[in-house]
């Protein structure tokens, strides 16, 4: 049994920091909406992918990379077409694996690049046997990173009835709804994750400072209010504080960051291939500690080791400061 | 050209059996919609009760001439909610597929896409198209401008716009209403059926923002596209989907029928349905390619 | 000894830097950026648009403030009096907080999660020049423009000088003060 661990890289300083940490493969995208991580000044430039997967290769890493937001409408020149470009260039550049999420962009990729293997990605909100089957017939999906909805019994009951190989998130940013089909940040903003590559997208962020604490919001939506002692987290919208039923809480999920390093041993018994680290949006220093933390896990489970203090190594990394296990453990819901 | 349709689509809340016959049977009796959704979209846990009334409002829709679409879970889990998606799937009616776990079962039969199926380019429609979707409604993300260039490359499918309702934003394995009581999804006590419009989320600043249905997210804001009939067919709009409210759907029905006609113009059917009794505020920006939350025209 | 907010420079350097005799610091950092636009056009690429942008800089334990567009060869970088200074988008917090930020000491996401930082504009230029500078893994010498030995003597005892000053006024490697 060996656990693949895959590793972000939001730059290629991260992509190199990953590389030294102990990844066994690395995922980062283009420089464009064609990923789910397109913020300003993050990823890779044509070039720049050429070099990334140059490096990795030499150090026996593999490198996928996320075309993994949906094809816009009304794009009448195919030759211009961001994600065909990304299709064509990742595979022009040597990518190991390209993890998409959308219908027409897998139909492409597996119509005009047969020789590019296909992930598919959490933002394709595959979390059923037929959903797989279907992906894995209709494509030749290989591999399907697993929607952050699932409990580890439900992984395991999912492996056994499924061909392909599971990845699951063990780490960062969570998100409490189904990915790929959340449209809450165009709701209040105009941009997307699956039209734009952004969530909550800082352009429309604002703290607005008074002597009782900092409010900050996005377009406008008052997301979250900050003691001036207090922490204050980026304001994603599902993290926000709410008032509802006469209530304020923290209503669709606490700033909490998913850490499952505790059940990683429990993962690779439900017949989990590789293990993923989020936070291509997060600078190399915290690359490099998930990643180093994360393989001394891998290894301590792999030859039946003590376990690794992870949480305690990596509480300093973590929005809100705060770890939690989300929907692998059932309570969660 | 043909006449655009007016599509009621599911019902998204936990209304009680008793609601549900009520509801219905004034659609049945006098309401413009040519074809109506039954079936449970959101929560599994609903359908042990509304399973019991859905066969007899079928024979009831189907006797008054109208089409009757079987909807499926949109995030079906447990090996139950599968085999009720996969079982509807089968079915000879026309049936919503909410999620692709029923594709591969319906495939070469009709279906309906429902707008939580992520269409959003011609490639993705043609794909479907070619599996047997005979209508799609577009996500409600999606700009006009994209709308019309979708229909335009795929004439063969149908293409439906969701123009009335709470738009439906986000789904979640997790339960809102449940964490909002203090319960577990498990033992939820069906806290969901005291909102029959999910209930209201606003920010710390009292603006309303947000409607939650148990592990449903929707906009608080009233989605409300009305087009004229000239805007609709340069967009190829084939249909619109009126979304199930408390409020009086036989008149929001009546009041897309007459701008659907031409008989009235947006605006006069803006303030018509202003007087309805609303859980929020007009919204329609998505339509307009801007943040869905942007307000209707006054 | 006057209260000082944590992680601000103590009096005496404050002194050292006091308005008048940094005057042509403008003009030493617009020829630094300049030369760096030159060197290693790559990393203004990442900014794109917000590379026009006007990034105000201010060290709350300084009497002035730095203006800079990081626009490739035209880049330039301005001194101003502190409160006086207008920009698209304005970061405030301590001197060393800011180079932290700068040479990758410090996790670029504790501007967000802490509060030794104050940001205010737009967000998202701020966001690209974080993720540009993250990228960059600039070393003092990459701003003077120096190589070889002189460039390798420069950052050891730059980075010194900080990070001996960043632990004297209490600010820890991920930009929190103790």
């Amino acid at each position: 049994m060996t656990l693949e661990l895959v590793c972000p890289a939001g730059t290629p300083s991260a992509l190199r920091a990953a590389v030294e940490a102990g990844a066994d493969a690395v995922y980062c995208g283009f420089r464009d909406e064609t990923n789910a991580r397109n913020f300003p000044g993050l990823n890779f430039s044509a070039e720049e992918l050429h070099e990334g997967i140059r490096f990795a290769h030499r150090h026996g890493v593999r490198v996928l990379v996320a075309i993994n937001t949906f094809m816009r409408a009304g794009i009448a020149d195919a030759a211009a077409d961001p994600w065909k470009i990304a299709l064509a260039c990742a595979e022009d550049a040597g990518a190991d694996a390209v993890i998409l999420a959308d219908l027409a962009v897998l139909d492409h990729a597996a119509t005009h690049h047969p020789g590019l293997r296909l992930h598919l990605s959490v933002q394709a909100a595959a979390a059923t046997p037929e959903a797989i089957g279907f992906y894995a017939e209709a494509f030749g999906v290989k591999r399907v990173v697993l929607p952050r909805v699932l409990s580890v019994e439900e992984i395991a009951v999912l492996n056994q009835a499924i061909a392909v190989e599971t990845e699951a998130f063990v780490f960062g940013g969570l998100c409490p709804m189904t990915e790929g089909r959340c449209a809450l940040s165009s709701y209040a903003t105009g941009r997307s994750p699956n039209l734009d590559g952004v969530c909550s997208p800082p352009e429309h962020v604002d703290y607005a400072q008074a002597p009782e604490g900092t409010t900050a919001r996005l377009a406008g939506f008052a997301i979250d209010r900050f003691a001036p002692t207090q922490l204050a987290g980026y304001p994603t919208l599902c993290k926000g504080s709410f008032v509802a039923g006469g209530k304020t809480s923290h209503l669709f999920e606490d700033p909490v960051s998913l850490n499952a390093a505790g059940l990683v041993a429990r993962l690779a018994k439900a017949g989990v291939t590789a293990l993923k680290i989020e936070g291509r949006q997060r600078g190399k220093g915290y690359v490099a500690e998930v990643v180093r933390t994360f393989r001394a896990v891998v290894e301590a489970v792999e030859t039946g080791r003590d376990p690794v203090e992870a949480e305690r190594r990596l509480s300093s990394l973590v929005e809100g400061g705060r770890q939690t296990s989300g929907a692998y453990r059932k309570q969660w819901r | 050209m043909n006449r655009i349709g007016l599509t009621l689509g599911p019902l998204l809340f936990n209304w009680s059996a008793e609601r549900l016959r009520g509801f219905y049977e004034g659609v049945a009796r006098h309401s413009a919609f040519d074809r109506v959704h039954l079936g449970e979209v959101v929560c599994g846990k609903r359908m042990p009760f509304s399973d019991r009334v859905w066969p007899e409002l079928i024979g009831m829709l189907e006797d008054a001439g109208k089409e009757v679409v079987l909807s499926t879970l949109a995030l079906p889990a447990t090996p139950r909610e599968r085999r009720s998606v996969l079982e509807i799937c089968r079915d000879g009616h026309l049936v919503e597929i909410n999620d692709l776990t029923g594709l591969p079962v319906r495939t070469g039969l009709p279906f309906v896409v429902g707008p939580l199926v992520n269409v959003y380019s011609e490639g993705a429609a043609r794909f479907l198209a070619a599996r047997g979707a005979q209508t799609i409604c577009m996500p409600v993300e999606l700009s006009l401008a994209s709308i019309g260039a979708i229909a335009a490359a795929c004439r063969d499918v149908e293409i439906e716009v969701f123009a009335f309702g709470r738009l439906p934003l986000a789904l979640s394995s997790r339960c809102y209403h449940a964490r909002l009581h203090g319960l577990h999804k498990d033992s939820c006590q069906f806290v969901c059926e005291r909102d029959p419009d999910g209930i209201d989320v606003e920010t710390l600043e009292g603006q309303p923002f947000l409607a939650a249905n148990g592990i449903q997210t929707l906009s608080h804001g009233v989605h409300a596209f009305c087009p004229t009939p000239a805007e609709a067919a340069a967009a190829r709009i084939r249909r619109l989907r009126l979304s199930p409210h408390s409020t009086d759907m036989v008149i929001a029905g009546d009041i897309y029928r007459a701008v659907l006609d031409g008989v009235t113009t947006p605006a006069q059917a803006l303030a018509r349905l202003r007087e309805l009794r609303l859980p929020g505020e007009l919204v329609d920006g998505y339509a307009r390619g801007a943040a869905g939350c942007s307000p209707a025209a006054p | 000894m006057t209260e000082r907010e944590k992680g601000e420079l103590p009096g005496f350097v404050r002194a050292l830097t006091a308005p008048s005799r940094l005057l042509p610091l403008g003009l030493v950092l617009t020829l630094a950026l300049r030369g760096l636009a030159k060197r290693r056009p790559a990393l203004f690429d990442r900014l794109g648009e917000h590379a026009r942008r006007s990034f105000v800089i201010e060290p709350s334990d300084m009497a002035f403030a730095f203006v800079m567009v990081p626009d490739g060869a035209h880049a330039e970088v301005r001194t101003v009096a502190r409160g006086r200074a207008a920009g698209d988008v304005h970061v405030l917090g301590p001197l060393l907080a800011l180079l932290g930020l700068l040479d990758g000491t410090f996790d670029g996401d504790a501007l967000f999660f802490n509060r030794a930082i104050t940001v205010s504009g737009r967000t998202d230029a701020l966001l690209a020049l974080r993720n540009a500078i993250e990228d960059a893994e600039l070393r003092p010498s990459d701003l003077l423009g120096l190589e070889g030995r002189a460039g390798t003597l420069a950052d050891a005892s730059i980075l010194r000088v900080v990070g001996t000053l960043q632990r004297l006024t209490g600010l820890q490697p991920d930009g929190m003060p103790s």
